[in-house]
């Protein structure tokens, strides 16, 4: 029955894999764990705030003794090394470089300290509640006084640790960077290429929702006005980060709108979500590029008056090619060819680094392996399943007008969020 | 002997400005098809995507029309392209989707028309008996996609064209391409003083104009006064000269003013500047007069004489602004020329390297992104 009973077994299941949480246990590694206290709403599992709530207040994860060890030994590295610039800072003689450098580096670490001096304050003040509540053990009504404030502050404490943590945790650079939306048709023929056309509609939507600036990039319609390939560049705030996840093979089970018989089919269209780059972050060199036009035979020039702009782009060192040829100008096309080109060379290198690195980070989601299944949207059930987090969500015709992608974002990125953690855990026992 | 010759030496020079209010008639909306002007009028027209949408029709009268004329560019076929390197179906229905976008007020609107109720009606920038007459021309005259939107989009620029006016070509993108990639390290050339002979609608002049921003200027020339007034109206849309108009003859530049137009034959009309430009760039007439007539039909029936046939090989004009190059440019100035191909680019870099004297170094053959050999360049000494 639907997403609630799913998805948070799921869920509590996989945290539970995740950060084991028998205290009898002997045997679950170094001792680092997270408990969570997850308490289901009560109702209405198709509510789309749903998920909201759930990553914040009812999901509050308390940090083990050992998490909080380990950040503590961070935080005080931070104080150190933020004490030490100050005191070069302050220093006359400093060159105006070193200066500059560390007044750099400070600004850089500046929300940490902020956070800090923050926590450390209410360490202090918890601690004097302590001493004033084992001095006045006699004084019942500064006693309960005092113990309500301690409660607090202790609330206030562990709010200011989560938030310090999060700041911690590595983050992909790339998060914040603008995307290369494309969608292909797969399997399934014109009925594929239809529901890659829904599927591109549904993320313009989707971005008009959040105020992102979506501009087709390039199409390619089928016989019956579908689209066999699409691209979109979108930009807006944090635009990466949120789609990043949408990678992989989404599966449509419905009636075609060419099916005579009333009989479901299954097809599947891929997508892939790339972080834009430009051509500086890719190191692009105008010697490793092709650029070809259409030519339409004869001389070209002054002979020729052709609305035909198409150009392709090919990367001789990769063998990339991009091709666009949507837009009326030809330096247009160049323009937007070099902008997926871009994207698609910075993305390469991103998975060569990602996978030199541990296994664990490659197996991360959003690590952007486009041939996994990832989402099911069954129409006859009116239904769109994410095979990753397991949610079922009950309202599939929201999900196509772009409404309630949400719930499967959220969750992904709570369990992105869980990954880091563990690593976070890991990288500091070995 | 060539009409541009006949013309060029006879008339008197001739100032733009003398017609202050030209400007306002430029942004006058053209408002139904009776009112407008003629292809040979002097008027520069207003592009269709400027005109205001004071029509209406409904969803299923337009979507009647799209389907007619739908019709007729499939009927086209290949036979387009046998016949003369013309457009095929493809392209032709990709334009009928841009004449939607140019033509509603919702330019998006091409996408959904098939899902719009019935009844609803669309506004549009003109009616739909004259959009049933400029497809028909598009198809059966084979008018140019461009004059019947009365536009080309070129670069990252929507210039206004119009009969009388070249279209300006694809090819011709990488002449700025290449005065840009100049500027990045030589920042003399960009605060210099550039010439766009034979200006059109003055595509090159305003490609190098957006780049120069407030650093050089740029003149450009042309022969034809159709040509100048359209060119005027890009320059002005693009905000490279605020300031039309004013006295007689302007032989200084506004402080405003990026782009100076004037009228005349090839260097005649600058002869205050010679020896002081840092570059010269031209996109000049050069189809042999014999391959006129067997032009693509879009190009030999529609587009200017003037613009585009070069005497008998088409190298009149290329030499003439080889010859001129010389003692226009100061030491270390530019130029860029268009051609026809590999045969005018190897005699222009001989002509430039033996008979223009010692006056030039570097001249390269540049290809076109079709791979070829589209311009030559070099440096005067
Ligand atoms: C091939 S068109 C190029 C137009 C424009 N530069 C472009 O690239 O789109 C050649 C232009 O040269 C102009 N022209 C022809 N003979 C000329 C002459 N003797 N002096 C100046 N311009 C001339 C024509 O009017 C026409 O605008």
């Amino acid at each position: 029955m639907g997403m609630r009973s799913h998805s948070w077994r799921n869920l509590l299941k996989r945290f539970q894999s995740v950060f084991p949480t028998n205290p009898n246990s002997k045997s679950y590694g170094n001792g680092s764990s997270i408990v969570f206290i997850i308490v289901p709403p009560p109702i209405a599992a198709s509510s789309p705030s749903f998920l909201r709530s759930f990553s914040s207040t009812e999901l509050q994860p308390q940090l083990s003794a050992n998490i909080i060890r380990i950040m503590e030994q961070r935080l005080s590295a931070i104080e150190h090394r933020s004490a030490s610039l100050q005191n070069l800072i302050n220093q006359p003689e400093a060159s105006p470089a070193d200066y500059a450098r560390a007044n750099k580096e400070l600004r850089k670490l500046r929300t940490s300290t902020d956070l800090i001096s923050k926590l450390r304050a209410k360490q202090k003040e918890i601690d004097g509640l302590k001493l004033l509540m084992s001095e006045s053990s006699e004084d019942n009504d500064m006693l309960s006084m005092a113990t309500e404030e301690l409660g607090q502050a202790i609330e206030e404490e562990k709010r200011l640790q989560n938030f310090l943590l999060k700041s911690l945790l590595p983050k992909d650079a790339a998060d914040e960077r603008d995307c290369i939306l494309e969608v292909r048709a797969g399997t399934g023929g014109e009925e594929a290429s239809l529901f890659a056309m829904d599927i591109f509609k549904m993320y313009e939507k989707y971005s008009q929702k959040k105020g992102w600036k979506f501009e087709v990039v390039d199409l390619t319609e089928s016989d019956l006005k579908g689209y066999k390939e699409a691209s979109a560049a979108i930009s807006g705030a944090d635009v990466y980060g949120k789609l990043k996840f949408e990678s992989g093979i989404h599966r449509v089970q419905r009636v075609p709108v060419t099916e005579k018989s009333g009989r479901v089919h299954t097809s599947a269209v891929s997508v892939a979500i790339l972080p834009q780059a430009d051509e500086v972050d890719v190191q692009l060199r105008n010697e490793d590029l092709r650029i070809d036009t259409y030519r339409s035979g004869g001389s070209g020039g002054q002979h020729a008056n052709t609305t035909n702009s198409a150009v392709r782009i090919t990367h001789i060192p990769s063998g990339i090619a991009v091709a666009i040829q949507d837009e009326r100008s030809q330096h247009m096309n160049k323009a937007k060819a070099l902008k997926v080109l871009c994207a698609k060379l910075y993305e390469m290198e991103r998975f060569r680094i990602q996978s030199s690195r541990s296994k664990l980070r490659s197996e991360q989601i959003g690590s952007g392996d486009r041939s996994e299944r990832i989402r099911t949207y069954n129409f006859p059930q009116g239904r769109v399943t994410d095979h990753r987090v397991n949610i079922t969500h009950h309202a599939v015709n929201d999900v196509m007008e772009g409404e309630n992608l949400d719930v499967f974002i959220d969750a992904l990125l709570l369990q992105q969020e869980m990954d880091a953690l563990t690593s976070f855990s890991s990288s500091q026992q070995n | 002997m060539r009409l541009s010759f006949t013309i060029g030496h006879g008339v008197p020079k001739f100032s733009l400005f003398l017609r202050p209010t030209l400007s306002r008639h430029l942004h006058r909306p053209i408002y139904s098809s009776s009112t407008l002007p003629s292809p040979t009028s002097q008027n520069p027209q207003t592009p269709l995507f400027l005109r205001p949408p004071t029509h209406r029709a409904t969803f299923s009268d337009l979507r009647k029309w799209q389907n007619w004329a739908k019709t007729l560019a499939l009927s086209v076929g290949s036979s387009f392209v046998d016949m003369d390197n013309g457009p095929d179906s493809t392209l032709l229905c990709r334009e009928l989707k841009w004449l939607i976008e140019d033509v509603t007020e919702d330019g998006s609107i091409s996408e959904t028309l098939h899902n719009e109720e019935p009844e609803r009606t669309v506004r549009l920038r003109v009616g739909l008996e004259e959009l049933y007459k400029l497809w028909k021309q598009r198809i059966e005259e084979r008018r140019p996609f461009q004059y019947i939107v009365g536009c080309e989009h070129w670069r990252d620029l929507i210039l206004c064209v119009q009969e009388g006016v070249l279209i300006p070509r694809p090819e011709t993108e990488k002449i700025v391409d290449l005065v840009g990639d100049l500027f990045s390290d030589n920042q003399g050339l960009r605060e210099g003083l550039w010439a766009d002979l034979g200006t059109g609608s003055g595509a090159i002049a305003i490609g190098i104009g957006m780049i120069l921003r407030n650093s050089g200027r740029v003149i450009a020339t042309d022969l034809s006064l159709l040509a100048l007034e359209v060119a005027t109206f890009n320059v002005q849309r693009y905000g490279l000269q605020v300031s039309a108009g004013r006295g007689k003859k302007r032989a200084v530049f506004l402080f405003s003013d990026v782009i100076q137009l004037r009228q005349g034959s090839w260097f005649e009309p600058l002869k205050d500047v010679e020896g002081k430009l840092a570059g010269i760039v031209s996109n000049p007439p050069y189809i042999p007069s014999d391959h006129i007539s067997g032009l693509q039909a879009e190009v030999g029936r529609h587009e200017p004489r003037l613009a585009l046939d070069g005497g008998v090989i088409g190298m009149n004009d290329l030499l003439h602004l080889c010859k001129g190059a010389a003692s226009m440019l100061h030491s270390g100035g530019f130029f860029v020329f268009e051609t026809n191909g590999e045969q005018q680019c190897k005699f222009l870099v001989e002509y430039m390297e033996t008979e223009a004297g010692d006056n030039f170094y570097n001249v390269n053959i540049v290809p076109d992104f079709a791979g070829v050999p589209r311009f030559v360049t070099g440096f005067r000494k």
